[in-house]
């Protein structure tokens, strides 16, 4: 089984988490933390980059739900990207693209988030 | 076996009394004398011999049993003595006779003389025996030999007394000291070498404890002047060589055994004497040592075997008084676990820690702490302000690999209290200690585990209750469906609820997670489903409801993805919307193509109203003549092989159209054999659900 994992890149107030591998109820503990630790440094305004990650469950998707509304209500919100069409799926048929931002592009987040 | 050792007592016995009951009745006729003291002595020496394999191989006492062996011999000895000394006036008057050619003519000496031969008889065989016994308890290769030969000998030797040569010169024979002969005198020599080699074999000194050995010391001093005394009397008159040359020479050599064996074993006690207090306490050691592994194997409370652990170090060092600290499985704080001979207040006031100067010092040098006198200043500094009367201290670290998980102790109210000995050998105590401790360990996490186990096995069974028993039957539509749960409980749910006559409510869902807590979601999204599918019968209006209950109930992090739809069985159309979960696939005709039906929709739990209310939309499709419907969770598109692929919406789609044109239970049959054919025997990581709905 693929390995899950978490780079976090810092620049400026914005923070990006690329996500890697297997993200499932075994692996989404390591998420939690790695956002748990953003959030603890007052980090709120968050990149999640879904670039190399080949799996998610529901447990996974179950993360950002966990965290978005401490986000939101401190003024910052969870943008997601590269997203390949595999897991745009497992998003959309729940209906997550109505409460997240979630777009093609790194960069696009960015934008979006300086706009 | 047994018959043989029967035989082999049997038969020297019969010989003896033949030869007795011979003499009896042929004694008075002089003219058979001298033949007739030949076939006797014949009969007693084959009778001997016989005997001699008795002696040999036969079990007298247990091998081990070395009191037992000792406190007869004592009493035998004792006995046989005190009988001498009593006869001996009779046997003096008796010998005289014998000496002025006076035959033994009167029934009641000759009585008198049998009795002596059997009695004596019977007392040489049992010394032989305990002396074999002795001899035998530490046996080496040339125990038997050497045990053997002298057997040979002394029977030789009996033998050869009774030559015709000697039998003819029987009234001269009384005294041993009388027989002149060199052959007589190297045999005789020989065997009383042999009997010297076979006495250093005293090991069983070895197993008498310090108590013992005094008890024996004594016993040895009042009885080996008895023994000397009765040999020396014995050797001048001896009550059996009347009657038979070959059984008095016989018991005269035991005699003189007994007392060889005898005097080398008090020598050699007395050499044990001085050494006893050290190997009694080495024996105690090791029978700790012994006694502690026999309690790993049998406690697997931690309360009872720590308790063990430090009586039994106290017992191995002697100490006034020890204790055990050990690591908390938990926050890996020190504690004290167990102590002997520590007031409450002791205990209650030691603060155990890792970081004190003599832990510190054992956790780097990994060694026993020797400490004769402790002082205040001493590695030992903290253990002396705790207790005031501890002179000296000896402390072993307990490693696991190459963890410290804690440190025995063990203490003396007096300055040189303990040796370097007691310091090997406490450690040498403390590494089966650590085995039964962490045995214990692995043990209770283990019934932990199964415990947990068992539990989950118990939610599963109460999860597979919450799901429906049977299909209902309805006319024109045929049902049927199938939850496969993965090793663990899940969050797969479906259910029907027969609303009115004609309309049916399908629901199927998935509790995002696993395990326990999801089945306690999906209980509750259950109960939610039923109570509102009794009062809605909307699909949307009913999704939005039950949003709006489980929203505020379930956590945030845990949502639901739910299908809900009616079923109008007279209108022949099902109604449905999609929370969030997988697509339908539908087959409209027996010649049409799959399609997904997905209507757009979000998951239960992820919104609170507005965005889950707009959202959602209800679409509603036909249920005509074969038209066919397959609801599923994501298990069933995320199976996976071995190779990791998964099976995804492309396989179930062309699966489904291969067998969709068969009855519902056929259906769900060949889906089940084609998703399990494609996983191969690989674990399942999710429920797998699905249902289906044909048109007939």
């Amino acid at each position: 089984m693929e390995k899950f994992v978490v780079q976090r890149i810092d620049k400026n107030d914005l923070s990006t988490l690329c996500l890697g591998g297997f993200l499932d109820a075994h692996t989404a503990p390591n998420l939690e933390e790695a956002i748990q630790k953003l959030l603890d440094e007052g980090r709120f305004k968050i990149i999640v980059n879904f670039k190399d990650l080949t799996y998610i469950s529901s447990a996974g998707l179950g993360v950002f739900m966990g965290f978005i509304e401490e986000i939101r209500t401190k003024g910052g919100d969870i943008k997601m990207s590269n997203m390949t069409s595999k897991i745009f799926r497992v998003f959309d048929l729940l209906g997550f693209p109505t409460l997240y931002e979630i777009v093609d592009d790194e960069s696009e987040a960015i934008s979006r988030f300086k706009g | 076996m047994k018959s043989i050792s029967k035989f082999s007592l049997m038969l020297p016995m019969v010989l003896f009394i033949a030869a007795s009951v011979a003499d009896t009745h042929l004694y008075d006729e002089e003219a058979h004398r001298f033949a007739l003291s030949y076939i006797r002595e014949s009969f007693i020496f084959i009778a001997l011999l016989m005997s001699l394999p008795l002696v040999y191989k036969q079990k007298w006492t247990s091998d081990r049993n070395v009191l037992r062996g000792l406190r007869s011999l004592f009493f035998l000895i004792l006995f046989t003595y005190l009988l001498y000394l009593y006869s001996r006036n009779r046997l003096g008057e008796f010998i005289a006779n014998i000496q002025k050619s006076e035959i033994v003519q009167q029934t009641a000496n000759y009585i008198f003389i049998l009795s002596w031969a059997f009695f004596a008889s019977v007392y040489a065989l049992i010394i032989l025996g305990t002396l074999r016994n002795f001899i035998f308890i530490k046996r080496r290769k040339r125990t038997f030999s050497q045990f053997g030969w002298l057997m040979v000998l002394i029977i030789l030797y009996a033998g050869l007394r009774a030559t015709p040569i000697n039998l003819s010169l029987q009234v001269e024979i009384p005294f041993i000291s009388s027989v002149s002969g060199t052959t007589f005198q190297v045999l005789r020599f020989i065997t009383i070498n042999f009997m010297v080699i076979n006495s250093f074999r005293v090991s069983w000194i070895n197993f008498l404890n310090k108590k013992q050995k005094i008890l024996c010391f004594w016993c040895g001093l009042l009885l080996l002047p008895l023994q000397y005394h009765f040999a020396f009397m014995f050797s001048r008159v001896n009550p059996v060589l009347p009657y038979s040359l070959v059984l008095g020479s016989f018991i005269e050599l035991v005699v003189i055994f007994l007392t060889v064996y005898l005097s080398i074993a008090f020598l050699a006690l007395l050499a044990h004497l001085p050494t006893a207090r050290l190997y009694d306490r080495k024996m105690r050691q090791i029978s700790s040592l012994h006694h502690l592994t026999r309690e790993i194997s049998g406690e697997f409370e931690m309360e009872k075997l720590v308790v063990t652990i430090v009586n039994l170090a106290a017992e191995v060092t002697e100490a006034d008084f020890c204790w055990l600290e050990l690591a908390d499985s938990r926050d890996g704080s020190l504690e004290l676990v167990s102590a002997k001979n520590l007031l409450k207040s002791e205990r209650l006031s030691r603060l155990a820690s890792f970081d004190e100067s003599l832990s510190q010092w054992m956790i780097r040098q990994r060694t026993p702490y020797l400490d004769n006198q402790v002082t205040k200043t001493g590695p030992a500094k903290d253990l002396f302000l705790w207790k005031s009367d501890l002179f000296s201290l000896l402390a072993v670290p307990l490693l696991v690999s190459e963890n410290v998980i804690g440190f025995l102790y063990a203490g003396r109210k007096e300055e040189f209290g303990f040796e370097q000995d007691d310091a090997d050998m406490l450690q040498a105590f403390s590494q089966q200690a650590v085995i039964a401790v962490e045995n214990t360990r692995l043990v209770k996490e283990s019934l932990i585990k199964e415990r947990l186990e068992q539990e989950l096995k118990i939610a599963h069974e109460a999860q597979m209750k919450l799901l429906p028993k049977e299909m209902p039957k309805i006319s024109d539509i045929e049902l049927d469906a199938v939850c496969i749960t993965a090793n663990e409980v899940g969050g797969d749910y479906y259910d029907f609820f027969e609303l009115a006559v004609d309309r049916l409510g399908i629901v199927i869902g998935d509790v995002s997670g696993k395990g326990p807590s999801a089945a306690f979601y999906m209980a509750e999204v259950k109960g939610v489903m039923e109570a509102l599918a009794k009062e809605e019968h909307d699909p949307k209006k009913l999704l939005k409801s039950a949003n709006l209950t489980l929203y505020q109930n379930l956590d945030r992090g845990t949502f639901v993805s739910l299908i809900y739809g009616v079923m109008d069985i007279k209108q022949q159309v099902f109604s449905f919307c999609r929370a969030g979960h997988c697509p339908i696939l539908y087959c409209s005709t027996a010649d049409a193509n799959c399609q997904s039906l997905e209507p757009k929709g979000m998951g239960i739990g992820l919104d609170g109203g507005p965005a889950f209310d707009q959202l959602l939309e209800q679409t509603s499709v036909p249920i005509k003549k074969d038209c066919c419907l397959l609801l599923y969770t994501d298990g069933v598109i995320e199976a996976r092989n071995r190779q990791f692929e998964e099976f995804g919406e492309q396989r179930l789609v062309k699966a489904f159209r291969k067998v969709k044109n068969l009855s519902a239970r056929e259906i769900k049959k060949k889906l089940i054999y084609d998703i399990f054919t494609f996983i191969d025997g690989a674990n399942a990581t999710d429920d797998l659900t699905f249902i289906v709905i044909k048109g007939v």
